[in-house]
Formats: C-alpha cells, structure tokens, sequence
C-alpha cells in the first residue's frame, strides 16, 4: 500500500469510528426527538409588559402621595394618566423648588415637569425598558418554576424577542391543565369581606348609596370553586402569596381536597391580629381577583398555626393551586400566540412511517446502484451507508433533534446524494470511451466531476443554511440532517469512493465494472 | 450498463414549444392564484386551526361533515386520512373579524376547534359521565394513574403506563378486549370496565397559529426564501458569467411559479415545509443547471467553431444519463416518502415529486435556451456564434 494511501485509509476509519462512537447505542438520549415525533406541547406566550408598568405606576403614586404628605407639600390630587404617567394636581407656586428637590432626590427614575399648580412625571424610556425586560425574564422563571414543580421531563421554557416566550413540553398530553397552570397569575390575597356574597352589584351597594366605598372593591365569586355572587372587600390585602412560608396539598375534616399554608413571621403576626380583631367576620382567600372562599374567622388564628384554603376543589385543581404558589406569581399577564399540541399517537406513528419511508428509499436507491453499476455500484452503496453513518454521529454530536421535516430531510438525502457517485461514474466511463487507462479514468472521472459536485452540494446548502437561520423548530431539524448529509456526502462519495476504487481496483486491470 | 448508446437528441430543437407550454402554465397557474382559487396558506401561517382525530369506529368524511353542519360549521374541511377510514384531518377556518384582539382571535380558533371536537363527540360517553365514569380514550397518564393506584395500591404506574403506551401504539381503544393482551390482572380489568368507558374519539393533535405568529411566520419564511434565492443566484454569478446567472434567476423563478401553480390547482397548502420544500428543489434544480452549464463551459473550450445551440446540445447529451439517473434517485426516495411516510408529511412529499421533475425540465428548457437567447441579443458578432 502507498504511503499517502494509508494516511487516508487511517482518516476514513477514524471519521466513520467517530460517528459510530458518537450514535452508537442508538437511543432516545443519543438523538432527540423532536415535539413532532415524541408528541407533546409547544406554546408561544406573549407577556403582556404593560402589566409591569401599569403596577409600577401605581405603586409610584401611592409612594409619591405619602412623600409629599411626609414633606407637608400641598397637593390636591395625585393622577395616573397612562402607563408610566403621573399627574399631581393642585400644587402650590411658592412649593415648586422643594417638590423639584423632591423629585431629585427619591424620583430619580421619573422625568418630570413642573408648572404653576401641577407637576407630571414621567417614567424614564430606559428604566420602562428595564421593567419590561425584568418582567419577561421574570415570567420566564416563574412559568419556568411552576412546570418543574409540576413535573415534565425535559422542557424548554425560553425566550423569544422582545416579549415572547416559547414553552416546549414533550410528552405531556393534558394540554388544557398545563395551559391553565402557565396562565394563571397566581395573585393570592387574603383580605375582609365588607358585604357579600349577594347575587348583583346593586344591592352589594345599596347600603353605600350605590357607590364603592373608596377603601373597598367590588370581586367575583370564582365559579369553579362554586362561588358565585359579588363580595364587597377590603382594598388592603391582611396577607397576601408572598408571606407564605409552606403550601402543601391536603384534604379538609371531610376529606375533601384542599391546600394548607403556614405563614412566615411577618405575615403570621399580622394574620393573627386581624383574625383576632375581626372574630365573628367573613375573610375572603382570593386568587387573581377571584374569590376562591369567603370563610368566617371563628377565632384568632396564632402565627404558628396556619390554616387550609377550601373551595370545592378537584384533587388536580388543589394540586395545581399548589404548584402556582409555590412557583409564584407572574408579573405581568400572558397572553397565548400560538398553541399545538401533537399527541404521542400520532408521533409515534410518524416515527413509523418515517422508519418505513426510509428503509424503502434507501433499499430503492440502493438496489438501482448496483444494478446498473455493478461493482462500483456497491462502491457507492459503501459511501451511502456510511453517509448516514456519519449523519447520526453528527446528529448526535450537535444534539440536534430529530424531527419528522429532519427525516424528509435524511430520505432526501439519500436521493441526493448517490448524486455524487453518479456523476462521478458517468465521467469514468466516458473517459474509459475515450480509450484511456482504467486508473487514470478513475482518478480523471473524481477530479473532473468534482466542481460540479462541490458547487452543486453548495447551493443546496447555502439555500438550507437560510432556512435554518429563519426557520422555526421541525425546518430547522430539515436544514440540519440536509446541510449534514450534503457535507458527509462530500467526503463519503468523493473521498472515501475513491480511496475504495485506489484500494481495490487492480493497478493491471483491464476493465472497470461500472 | 449503458442507459444510452450515445445519445444525440436535439432538445433545444423544441425550445418554443417548451417556452409556450411553460408559459401557459405559469399564466393559468399565476392567473389561478390572482383572480380564482389564490394559494391557500396553512395553519403556520395564521390560519384557522387543524385538528387530526381518530375514532373508534370507521366513518365518513360526509357524516362527518352532517355532524359539523348541524352545529352551523359546515364550512370546515374535512379529509379522510390513513386507510383505515378511522382518522380524519378536520381544517376549521374562522375569522374573528379585524376588530378582534391578537388574543381573542387566537381563542376564537380554539374555541371553535373546542366545538368542532364537541360536535363530532356529539352526546357520546354523556351518560356514562353522568355516572361518573372516565373517558379511557382520553384520560391522561397522570390521572390513569391516580385513578388505579387508589384502587389497586403499588400496581398503579404500571397498569397505567401500559394502557398508554398500547393507546400511544394503536391510536385509540376501540374494545376492553383490547386490553388483554397488556398483562393486567383480572381485576384491574373488570375495574377499569367499571370505572372508565371508551370515547368514541381522540385528538390526535391540534394547531392554532395566533396572527401575530402567523405574520411572523409568514415574514420569515419570505426573508428565508429570498435570502437563499439571492445566495444561490450570488454564487452561480461568481462561478459562471453574467448571463448563467441571468438565466438562473429565470429558473428559479420558474420552479417557484410552477411548483406554486400546482399547489393552488390541487387545492394544497402552503406550510412551513412547503416552503423548506420550494428552496430544496431550487437548489435541486440549481444542480442541475450548474452540472449542465459546468459542461457547457468545457466543451465551448473544446469545440471552437461550433454554434452555441449545438454546444449546448452536445452537452445536454453527454449528461443526459447522470440527469435521469440522480433525478430518478431522488424520485425513487420522495416516491417512498410520498406512499409511506404519513399523512403529516404528504403535501410536502407531492411537492418534491412534482418539483424532481420540473427542475430537469426547468434546466433544460429555461436555462439553456436563456443563455441562447442572450447570447444572440446581446453579442451578435462575438466569435460568430449563433
């Protein structure tokens, strides 16, 4: 054997030990599957970021009334007029230098003007783009926390632009309660009941001449807990999700599902002086401005004790109550963009199919190399097969999932790239009509099919390099096993082909089957 | 083996003929997407929702389409999918009017897909539910598995996971006989007889693309094929001269138009893999004109004297074989594709059928006669080939 023969010999086996190495036990931790083989949920959610300037603007306004008041500046009214506007009305001309000080010192993120009787702030654009981008990493943890603590195997909870955040959750197929279990805010306040339930605002309100007390609002029972009828309620919450210290799934005296808290310090030791101030009143437990149960506090509650939420719970409802809250809350809303959901039924089938696809187009493809071109046929049989050799080892490699898109690709593939060896053995055998020498048809055949080979390899992939760059999960796993397989198939039916030919073809012979 | 013995037609003897043929199909096809049928974009796109059922019995797709018409959504499109008559691809189309919300849009998709599922189940399993009895055809692991752990502590998971993974197999439960063969105990059966009844149907899967999305999509998929085609056309017009690249933007333009025209005449539509399908066959195509130009150039080196359409010709010749041969391949795998790779995958399978072979065609009778065309508007007198 020549020298430079055995430097290639050494790199086509070690390439195709790689791949093998790489792929081999072929399983489903190997090479993913992707959303569309192995079923499950992909979701794009869109945080809704006005939330977090909406709550940040009116967390500013109560803070900035109580400076004011703290500073004895005279004002009549402090406004919200839009999201990350603040008006403040009825301000005195002789106070304008210390409300701009004021401003200086505790408002640095606000821009303000300030003019004879009123000032109006506004939230700094970056600080307003600061908030927003907390609230969708902040989303993110959240929905994030709350699938973990559900249990999936394997998600992916990402994000996407600006605002949006994309949620893979394979194998999961009760779509309806994972969607619920993302959406909900998951706001938890206790607070006390003023009036209610009762059937209709109207006579909520009669006993305040039709108006809502300026403390108080008006909430909805949560039909789902068999609650219905409007309540009349404390604005304050007593507690609210963030002083719990344990949740945990229980059930209640007649065994009902339900969900029991313990509080932390802070909250415990406001919950046991409400609870024991107000003995005899209704506290309402509410979840995302929906009243969950409304019970009547019978006694004080102390700070250790902690209590149960009841409210006609499902088992999976109580369970899910627990997850969100464990997880906690959203900080904004999320809206839904796009939801599918494949059942594993019919990935499993597509993986069969696929399979079946395959195995048929390879044998095809296979069996016609080698009819019409005999020995050297089985030459680029050999090259095929380690093509997709090398694919899986790739595939492994990168962890690139495969999806059903990505198996058109790979059976594609196959097709294309048999392309390789046929222009090649075409240009053999005209050489060989020619009247030359076996070898130096072989070696005139390879360098001369070459450019038309590389070029032809490169404009596909150049077309599935965009498609990668632009394409969504199941096209992209398509550009990679073509974008693969079209490279592989440059070193298995150009280089590896003709070290075949080198290896096994007689320096003497006199014919070439082809 | 020979496929030829040295072959010598004279294609480009019928360039007209292939140009007016072209012509009028790129007219009826351009003039069918405009004014008639259009192109109809798929649920990646933003539109409507797509469902796949299965059910336990075999159906129709007109009792089927009774069902929806009963509760006012006639309008959908129901198609049969499989062989067993059981699955059923259900495309319901609804628009909630421009005035909507992104949001209300998207739940007026699933609200809709929610009664598609509901008007097909009709009042089955009504009563057994009334009874409170779980639907086996629909329960999920989870709660499978809570409902016979509780009944039959420690052999819950398993029994649950194997029902699953047989309905995961089969699709759908069709009989408690079915059961037998997982190995469950006598009881668990005779409990589960008990305590769950079989759905008439399943969702096999279901998709709603939002508008936003959609748009999204949508906007990707162009930048994606524009991209690719100006990336193509930049590399050809590098490797060959000017009027190669002229002459494969034509092309590419030809195999868009063409494949897109047969897509509106079957009534089709256009999904994300059509789209990754459209750019494959260009480049396929693209092959095809590179491996012919690459021989065009190589023999005009050797041939001096000869008149370009006859160079061309020779060329066309010598690489007919390699021609037939990879395309027949590639026909060959998307053939296997097309008859056995599913349903899901079907529309993108037809596409690259079609697209095989109208790339050869593309190449031979758009490319070259291009190149031909501008060869003799724009230098006459160049080495006298005409």
């Amino acid at each position: 054997m020549k020298k430079n023969l055995q430097w290639k010999v050494v790199l086509a086996l070690a390439v195709i030990g790689l791949a093998i190495f790489l792929a081999y036990p072929y399983d489903d931790t190997k090479i993913k599957r992707g959303l569309d083989l192995k079923g499950g949920i992909h979701l794009v959610l869109q945080v809704v970021t006005d939330d977090s300037l909406d709550i940040e603007t009116d967390q500013e306004i109560a803070r900035l009334e109580e400076l004011l008041k703290k500073n004895s500046i005279t004002f009549e009214k402090v406004l919200k007029e839009g999201l990350g506007q603040i008006a403040v009305q009825g301000t005195l001309a002789d106070q304008e230098s210390k409300t701009r000080d004021l401003f200086d010192e505790y408002l640095r993120d606000w821009n303000y003007t300030s003019s004879a009787g009123r000032a109006h702030l506004s939230l700094k654009p970056l600080v307003a783009q600061f908030l927003r981008d907390q609230a969708v990493v902040q989303a993110k943890e959240t929905i994030a926390n709350r699938i973990d603590t559900y249990g999936v195997a394997e998600p992916v909870v990402q994000r996407q632009g600006d605002d949006q955040i994309v949620v893979e959750l394979p194998g999961v197929d009760d779509p309806d309660r994972v969607k619920e279990l993302i959406k909900v805010t998951a706001v938890l306040e206790w607070k006390l009941v003023k009036a209610g339930p009762v059937p209709d605002e109207a006579t909520l309100l009669e006993p305040y001449g039709g108006q809502v007390p300026e403390d108080a609002e008006v909430l909805k029972g949560d039909p789902k807990r068999g609650q219905g009828g409007f309540y009349l309620i404390d604005k304050v919450a007593v507690v609210t999700g963030r002083d719990l210290r344990t949740i945990r799934r229980t059930t209640d005296e007649w065994n009902k599902p339900a969900v029991s808290f313990t509080l932390n310090a802070d909250g415990g030791a406001r919950f046991e002086q409400v609870t024991g101030a107000n003995i005899g009143k209704q506290i309402a437990i509410i979840l995302d401005d929906k009243v969950q149960s409304a019970p009547v506090v019978e006694d004080r509650i102390s700070r250790a004790q902690g209590g149960i939420i009841r409210g006609q719970f499902t088992p999976e409802d109580a369970e899910d109550l627990v997850v969100v809250l464990k997880a906690g809350a959203l900080p904004a809303g999320i809206k839904y963009l796009e939801e599918r959901t494949i059942g594993p039924a019919l990935g499993s089938d597509s993986v069969r199919q696929g399979f079946l696809a395959g195995l048929v187009a390879i044998v095809a493809v296979m069996t016609f190399m080698v009819f019409f071109y005999r020995l050297s046929g089985l030459n680029a049989v050999v090259a095929l097969v380690l093509n997709v050799v090398i694919l899986f080892g790739a595939l492994a490699y990168f962890k690139a999932a495969l999806t059903l898109p990505g198996i058109a690709g790979i059976i594609l593939a196959i097709g294309m790239s048999v392309d390789a060896n046929v222009l090649i053995f075409e240009r053999i055998k005209e050489e060989v009509a020619l009247g030359k020498g076996i070898m130096s048809s072989i070696s005139q055949g390879f360098s001369r099919a070459f450019t038309a080979i590389f070029d032809s390899n490169l404009t596909t992939i150049i077309a599935a390099i965009f498609l990668f760059q632009f394409g969504t999960g199941p096209i992209r796993g398509y550009a990679v096993t073509l974008t693969i397989s079209l490279a592989a198939n440059l070193f298995t039916a150009v280089f590896i082909s003709h070290l075949l030919f080198d290896l096994l073809v007689k320096k003497s012979a006199k014919k070439l089957s082809i | 083996m020979e496929l030829f013995k040295t072959p010598n037609i004279k294609f480009l003897k019928y360039k007209y003929i292939a140009l007016a043929i072209t012509l009028a199909i790129i007219l009826a096809g351009v003039l069918n997407i405009t004014a008639f049928k259009g192109l109809k974009l798929g649920v990646d796109f933003g539109e409507g929702t797509l469902l796949r059922i299965m059910l336990k019995s075999p159906s129709t797709e007109g009792e089927i389409r009774d069902l929806l018409e009963m509760v006012g959504l006639g309008k959908s499109q129901v198609q049969k999918s499989g062989t067993t008559g059981r699955e059923f691809q259900i495309r319901a189309l609804q628009s909630a009017g421009d005035q909507a919300s992104e949001e209300e849009q998207l739940e007026a998709h699933e609200a809709l897909a929610d009664r598609i599922i509901d008007a097909i189940r009709g009042d089955d399993g009504a009563a057994e539910r009334a009874r409170g009895l779980v639907d086996l055809n629909t329960i999920d692991e989870r709660s499978l598995t809570s409902l016979l752990e509780n009944a039959f502590p420690g052999s819950g998971p398993e029994a649950a996971a194997a029902i699953i993974a047989y309905r995961n197999l089969s699709g759908i439960v069709t009989g408690f006989e079915d059961l037998d063969g997982l190995g469950l105990k006598p009881e668990t059966r005779s409990f589960l007889q008990e305590k769950t009844y079989l759905g008439k149907m399943t969702v096999l899967s279901r998709e709603t693309v939002g508008p936003q999305v959609g748009a999204d999509l949508r906007r990707k998929a162009v930048q994606a094929t524009v991209w690719s085609l100006l990336g193509m056309l930049v590399y050809i017009a590098l490797r060959f001269k000017l009027e190669y690249g002229v002459a494969a933007i034509f092309t590419l333009a030809q195999d868009v138009l063409i494949t897109m025209s047969v897509f509106s005449f079957t009534n089709r539509e256009i999904n994300l893999p059509i789209i990754a399908g459209v750019l494959t066959i260009v480049g396929f195509s693209t092959n095809d004109t590179i491996v012919i130009f690459d021989r065009v150039r190589e023999n005009l080196k050797t041939m001096r004297g000869k008149a370009l359409e006859d160079v061309m010709n020779i060329s066309l010749n010598q690489t007919l074989s390699r021609t037939i041969i990879t395309s027949g391949t590639v026909f060959l795998t998307v053939g296997a594709l097309f008859l056995f790779g599913g349903e899901v995958i079907n529309d993108f399978a037809f596409l690259m059928l079609v697209g095989t072979l109208e790339g050869v065609y593309s190449t031979i009778y758009l490319s070259c006669p291009v190149v031909l065309f501008w060869q003799r508007w724009f230098k006459p007198k160049k080495g006298g080939r005409r």
